[in-house]
């Protein structure tokens, strides 16, 4: 069984994404062995009122429940975020959260963000980040032209102990490993493995030392990305079955509470 | 890996670093990487990526790439990196490192912009041997940026494309069209110049990106490399929208259709 914790469904408004509805999606993730993914949607990260993203996620994945988990993308910044979370949890069935602090401009270190992620840890709701959509070398001239900082986002941990962190996409886990070398290893981050290397620099093996196997969790960023690259990192990574299994599928399982 | 593609990376770098240190890793763990994702030889160079380039540098970078070559000579094949604004001497050093040292080509970083008339001799030498050059590539987002990359003379496409018809007999490689910078802006670019190739190598995996040089460019015209992202760089061709012919031909055929041409 494969899940995979980062994919996206709607409208990317700096360059063509092809796959990028939820038929698309699940061709993609057929063609690469993918049971699962956890689907945000795209459009939301624009939408100055997220929520109606949310709801066109929701409608857009409908046939395809059994396969796409979806999470809402929330602004603590926006009006009603409240009632938007309370209506994505119970009516749209979503899972967790998927935050964009840059795009929508606040610090995860809000008075806003800290209600938000105490309302999302009462609900038990992992909260996933990604660090960056597209590489910012790469940015349009109208998109944003860096990604979160995983100093923020530990930041965050620190201060949220009651939530779970997911951060997604990012090429490196270094801040991570450096709270590990001062014995101060974070307990409630995760780490998306797609965009780290199993071989050279080996940053997943490091992540694993570092958080321990049972805190990576598999993801491939379809579909900005090729699913490819992330499913080779796994193929060759130089760990056992059951721990490989731990990555493609059981950890997330566990936080998402999927029977 | 399951699959079993012949695959030749014609971008990389030996774990030599210009200041002395090595990277994180040594050649023996790249080597050994290459053999996990069944790449049969690197195609490496060391540059000068900082600051100023003096020939002794340069003689030491293309040393270090000449000890990872005897060190893996089944494994390793070199390019001689050189600055073009040292003319006779920056010829006379790729003569050495070709003729010499049996180095394949010539990596060019970013201490011209291929557009400007410095580089010529370089590049005609270049083609009169019929060595590939393969320059480091990328499109800023802005001027403002590429300063702030370090990198006021990166060259793009664009540039590219412009010494290519210069030099139309010259055997030019844009690098690392996955590396970072604009890629749809250099494949367009490049459309029109047959003598110029893009390698694939870089950390991004943008989904979309080998299929649009293919169409733009014909897969005849793209080179599998990885600059060190050496997962991505097989993942990327693997996962791309390909026949299997047009993979063959990224992944191997075209380097070799390149090497067979020179004349040393």
């Amino acid at each position: 069984m494969i899940i995979d914790a980062s994919a996206y469904i709607g409208h990317w408004p700096f360059r063509r994404l092809r796959y990028n509805t939820a038929e698309g999606l699940i061709s993609l993730m057929d063609r690469n062995g993918i049971d699962k993914a956890i689907v945000s949607s795209i459009n939301a990260v624009f939408y100055k009122n997220c929520q109606e993203g949310n709801e066109e996620l929701a409608e857009e994945i409908e046939p395809y429940r059994d396969r796409l988990i979806p999470f809402a993308t929330l602004n603590p910044k926006y009006i009603a975020w409240r009632e938007d979370l309370e209506r994505c949890v119970n009516d749209l069935g979503m899972k967790g959260l998927r935050l964009y602090p840059l795009y929508h401009r606040y610090s995860l270190l809000d008075p806003e963000s800290r209600e938000l992620l105490q309302e999302a840890a009462k609900r038990k709701l992992p909260v996933e980040i990604p660090v960056m959509l597209v590489d910012p070398r790469q940015h349009h001239w109208m998109d944003v032209d860096t990604q979160v900082s995983l100093n923020d986002i530990l930041e965050a941990a620190d201060k949220n102990l009651e939530n779970t962190f997911i951060i997604l996409n990012s090429k490196t886990a270094d801040p991570v490993l450096e709270r590990c070398k001062s014995g101060k290893p974070p307990k409630n981050i995760f780490i998306e493995m797609s965009r780290l290397t199993a071989v050279l620099n080996k940053s997943i093996q490091a992540v694993i030392s570092c958080l321990g196997v049972e805190k990576v969790v598999f993801g491939t960023g379809i579909p900005f990305h090729y699913a490819k690259p992330a499913l080779i990192k796994m193929e060759i990574l130089d760990i056992s079955e059951e721990e490989k299994e731990k990555i493609y599928w059981k950890n997330i399982s566990k936080l998402i509470n999927l029977s | 890996m399951k699959e079993k593609f012949r695959k030749i990376d014609v971008h990389s770098h030996v774990a030599w670093m210009t200041n002395g240190a090595l990277k994180k890793w040594n050649t023996a763990d790249l080597v050994e990487a290459a053999d996990k994702l069944g790449i049969e030889k690197l195609l490496c160079s060391t540059p000068i990526i900082r600051g100023p380039s003096t020939m002794e540098m340069i003689r030491k970078c293309n040393e270090a790439t000449y000890e990872a070559m005897k060190e893996y000579p089944d494994k390793i094949l070199g390019y001689a990196f050189v600055d073009p604004g040292y003319f006779d001497e920056a010829i006379k050093e790729v003569e050495r490192c070709v003729n010499e040292l049996g180095m394949i080509g010539v990596k060019l970083y970013n201490q011209y912009r291929a557009d400007e008339p410095v580089v010529l001799p370089l590049i005609r030498k270049t083609a009169e041997m019929q060595i590939p050059v393969l320059w480091h590539a990328g499109h800023p987002p802005s001027p403002e940026e590429a300063l702030k990359w370090g990198q006021p003379r990166v060259s793009d496409g664009m540039h590219i494309a412009i010494l290519a018809k210069r030099v139309p007999d010259a055997i030019l490689i844009n690098g690392h069209i996955g590396g970072g910078g604009d890629w749809e802006w250099s494949i367009k670019a490049l459309r029109n110049v047959p003598n110029v190739y893009v390698d694939t190598s870089g950390s991004v995996v943008d989904e979309g990106m080998i299929e649009m040089c293919v169409r733009y460019l014909g897969a005849e015209r793209v080179l599998f490399g990885t600059d060190l992202s050496m997962e991505a760089g097989v993942g990327k061709i693997l996962g791309a929208d390909l026949t299997n012919e047009q993979r063959e031909l990224i992944f191997w055929k075209n380097i070799e259709d390149i090497l067979r041409r020179r004349k040393t």
